[in-house]
């Protein structure tokens, strides 16, 4: 376990709710439903908890009909507090996990459920946002420019828009009418 | 109206207070559902001042807006389910849930 899931271990756990929620799946796995009823919080308050139980390595779901049963993940529950605290932090640059961060935050503000809200203006978020639409794109691969427009048009309506600039970006490089993402 | 607004009134006090005590019992997310539950009602409770004394809207202005909060929501729900955004799905079937109880007390308090 590294230092970044122990810390989102221990934020997973310091709430009240999700606490009752690991003491009622001691007793036994347990779909959302149960949970809702005995901890006297609504179904969609479980999942979102589940969510976060689950993202932090702390249940395990599975589907059994029309049901999502969690069960408890003892491989890390049974950890002593002594190994997750001395966790050792991720080996990662700190100016490439800024970077990320960054780019997540941008993504985040410009994108819903993979559609382009809106262009950036500054330059910088532009080109994370390109360059994330660049990735439904195979690199070196030929696409023809109704494809590209076929490909970029459900991610944002003013698709010429967002082709031009990715050629003047250095994304895409053009000949006549084909297409070639370059980065 | 009166009545409808005296009901908004107390989801919102009871609200505050239901915030106050998840927070103490380290319940934050919780409360931050309460917190959007609490919302509802007071968006509602500003709504309704405004157009309820607007000459030429009135209640059925009134009713027509929370209609429109509905379909709005109803589609933001729907769209967070078909992404499995799960936090997205229990705050817009928080808010739907809080508009609901206020549109059942709307003609029932309206009428009385």
């Amino acid at each position: 376990m590294t230092q970044e899931n122990a810390l989102k271990l221990f934020k997973c756990l310091s709430d009240t709710s999700r606490l009752c929620i690991i003491q009622s799946l001691t007793q036994g796995d347990m779909y959302t439903e149960l949970l809702a009823e005995r901890l006297e919080l609504t179904p969609p308050t479980v999942s979102f908890h589940m969510k976060k139980l689950e993202d932090a390595g702390l249940v395990i779901s599975r589907k059994e009909q029309y049901y999502t049963v969690y069960s408890l993940n003892r491989a890390v529950l049974e950890k002593s507090l002594y190994e997750v605290a001395a966790s050792e932090p991720e080996q990662i640059d700190e100016q490439q996990k800024r970077e990320e961060a960054y780019r997540q935050r941008v993504i985040k503000a410009f994108f819903e459920y993979g559609k382009l809200r809106s262009i950036p203006v500054q330059r910088k978020k532009k080109l994370i946002c390109y360059e994330l639409i660049a990735e439904h794109f195979e690199p070196g691969k030929v696409y023809e420019e109704k494809e590209v427009n076929a490909i970029i048009s459900p991610i944002y309506e003013d698709y010429c828009t967002v082709r031009r600039d990715m050629i003047s970006e250095g994304i895409f490089s053009r000949d006549g009418t084909r297409y070639v993402r370059q980065k | 109206m009166k009545a409808f607004m005296a009901y908004l009134e107390s989801k919102i006090s009871e609200g505050k207070e239901e915030i106050i005590v998840l927070e103490a019992d380290g319940r934050k997310d919780d409360g931050n559902f309460a917190k959007v539950r609490t919302n509802i009602y007071d968006v509602c409770r500003t709504i309704s001042r405004t157009l309820a004394d607007r000459p030429g809207a009135g209640i059925v202005a009134v009713k027509a807006q929370l209609d429109r909060f509905r379909t709005g929501w109803s589609a933001a729900l729907e769209q967070a389910k078909q992404h499995d955004d799960i936090h997205a799905v229990a705050v817009e079937e928080t808010k739907l849930a809080a508009l609901e109880d206020i549109i059942a007390h709307f003609p029932e308090v309206t009428e009385a």
